[in-house]
């Protein structure tokens, strides 16, 4: 019986001098950075500056603001998944790629793009400011409508690529066992979709919480209303560098417990 | 009770054309290799691939006709499918996978469960209830995947290739057991197979079915006295010949002749049982009307007897013992002289 190719002995194989200089350059790259991010730290000051009402403020905005985002995502996200994996209708790559096109585009262009939208002159804004009385831009509203148009990809491509790897026959098996395809959905689907829902609602959470471009474009930099943690990191670092230190290290932490959390899927189990 | 089928479906550039009828009580197998189109046809009475022509009815009630334009979905159909790998669902504790076709049928939670417990009862498992499908074994999936199909009473019980996914060592055993789950079902049992040996021990009539088309059906005994097809000449290791016979001599389809007592006029097929066959160094004197030569290409022992296939006109095997190898100091590519006598020959009717 053949043995898998990993198991196999080899001879370690030995790597070209260049390639191992640009190689420890790329990592020094991405190691400096946080190195200097830790070194610089405040330690001393730093619990005072996590409890300034400025901070406190920017990171309670940013947690209701990204939970919010994810939950509008997991809403209208899923759907569009489970449409793009299971339906073919004309025009659904063209549709696919628009809504995934916020992963590639520029954030700013985002915002701006929202401003024409949603904005007071815009195509959508002046209506819903008319008929309904809601004004988007600059408000804590309009903070979570960028960080959801930015960040809704990520759930989507992740949920869609579970929904398509999943064996369907199990779904199948429910519906001769009588289940509706709404049964079928809630009761075998989604369930079996679990970690790919899960991990797209983290990498979602994360990239609205990391946001910047599409908000401050379309929102603005309100204290409490608009100005959220990366936006806080920003303005902090011209009058308050140590809070922005204390703030990014936030960040960092959030982004290192998400790595880590779905370590499995990304790192593998090497 | 009972299903009268005829199904045309494409899968892809695979048609399935099939045309079945089974009664209550009935346990039919359908029979076939791989890529015949068997799960196909289940899929298919089942709902799950809709059909481009043809008609399913059950007692009576038309459950999908095309042309009628009537299609009734697979979570109204009164069948119960038994997946080939079982599908139990991972997510659900085995209590629940067999509740689950009660409440999707509109059970409460609680009854729904009480009766799922008296079917794993009833099929054995009363204390696997809370396990998780993956730490079954084979036989224990297979019985939950029955409970749960079983509980919610089908006018129709399909089973796909129920025995594949279990050691040949445990075969036997839970072989028994299934037959015994199935006698107690009084509705209309279809199963599929690529195991003869299963369709043989647990049907009461056999469908063989290759390529789409059904090619031949009728009882286990008659079906292997009377292969019409190569996959069932192979299946029971016998010589079938196809040819068109005119005074007791029959011309081959594959080239040479056969004489047989008795031949009718007409397209017939003949069996010839590799015992019957006899090998001789020279041509052989006396009665036999059949002589021909050939030249041995293959020598397989098998058990206490060695299968020989000889290249010839025709082509054919024979079955002899290691003693007359050694007498004849028989080998591959070496030429002999085949014999079989016209009188053991079965002739009958394409």
């Amino acid at each position: 019986m053949a043995l898998p190719l990993r198991s196999q002995p080899r001879a370690r194989p030995s790597a070209p001098l260049p390639i191992v200089i640009l190689a420890g350059a790329g990592a020094a790259f991405f190691i400096i950075p946080l190195i200097g991010l830790l070194l610089r730290t405040p330690w001393t000051s730093a619990w005072n500056e996590l409890g300034s009402p400025e901070v406190l403020t920017a990171l309670r905005l940013s947690l209701l603001a990204s939970f919010s985002a994810t939950a509008i995502a997991l809403v209208l996200g899923v759907p569009l998944a489970w449409t793009f994996a299971r339906l073919t209708f004309p025009g659904r790559s063209v549709l696919r790629a628009l809504t995934v096109l916020p992963m590639v585009l520029p954030p700013v262009v985002g915002g701006v793009a929202l401003l024409l939208a949603f904005g007071r002159r815009g195509l959508l804004g002046g209506w819903l400011a008319t008929t309904f009385g809601i004004h988007l831009p600059f408000t804590t509203a309009g903070a979570i409508l960028a960080e959801t148009f930015v960040a809704m990809p990520f759930l989507v491509i992740t949920v869609e690529a579970g929904l398509r790897s999943m064996d369907t026959r199990f779904e199948d098996a429910a519906r001769t066992l009588g289940a509706s395809r709404w049964t079928v959905l809630w009761r075998v689907t989604l369930p079996l979709v679990r970690p790919s829902l899960i991990a797209g609602a983290v990498l979602c959470w994360a990239r609205a919480l990391g946001e910047f471009g599409a908000t401050i474009t379309f929102a603005g930099n309100f204290p409490g209303r608009t100005q959220t943690m990366p936006l806080a990191v920003y303005l902090a670092l011209e009058t308050n560098p140590d809070a922005a230190i204390v703030l990014s290290l936030v960040l960092l932490a959030v982004s290192l417990a998400v790595l880590i959390g779905l370590r499995d899927r990304w790192l593998g189990a090497s | 009770m009972t299903l009268e089928a005829r199904v045309r479906a494409g899968v892809g550039a695979f048609e399935l054309d099939v045309q079945l009828a089974v009664a209550a009580g009935e346990l039919v197998a359908v029979l076939g290799p791989n890529g015949a189109g068997k799960t196909s046809l289940l899929r298919a009475l089942a709902g799950l691939l809709p059909l481009s022509a043809g008609r399913v009815t059950l007692d009576g009630v038309v459950l999908e006709d095309p042309v009628e334009g009537i299609r009734v979905p697979s979570e109204r159909r009164p069948i119960g499918l038994v997946f080939q790998d079982y599908l139990l669902f991972p997510h659900l504790s085995v209590l629940e996978n067999v509740a689950f076709g009660l409440r999707a049928r509109g059970m409460a939670r609680a009854a729904a469960i009480d009766e799922a417990r008296r079917w794993l009862d009833r099929v054995g498992l009363p204390a696997e209830g809370d396990r998780r499908p993956v730490s079954l074994s084979g036989g224990q999936a297979q019985r939950v995947a029955l409970a749960r199909v079983l509980a919610l009473n089908p006018a129709l019980l399909l089973l796909d290739e129920p025995m594949a996914a279990l050691d040949a060592s445990t075969r036997v055993e839970f072989r028994r057991d299934l037959r015994r789950h199935l006698e107690s079902f009084r509705g209309v049992r279809l199963l599929v197979t690529h195991d003869p040996v299963e369709a043989m021990a647990m049907a009461d009539r056999l469908v063989v079915l290759e390529s789409g088309r059904v090619l031949q059906s009728g009882t286990p005994a008659d079906v292997t006295q009377h292969p019409r097809s190569r996959y069932v000449a192979d299946l029971v290791g016998v010589n079938l010949f196809r040819g068109h016979a005119s005074n007791d001599v029959i011309t081959l389809a594959g080239g040479g002749s056969l004489t047989a007592a008795g031949a009718a006029d007409g397209d017939v097929f003949a069996v010839v049982h590799p015992r019957t066959v006899a090998l001789y160094r020279t041509r052989p004197d006396g009665t036999p009307r059949n002589v021909w030569e050939g030249q041995a290409v293959d020598l397989d022992l098998e058990g206490d007897r060695v299968r020989v296939r000889l290249d010839g006109s025709p082509s054919i095997v024979a079955e002899v013992t290691p003693a007359a190898v050694r007498e004849l100091g028989l080998d591959r590519g070496d030429s002999v002289w085949i014999s079989v006598k016209a009188t053991e020959i079965n002739v009958y009717q394409a």
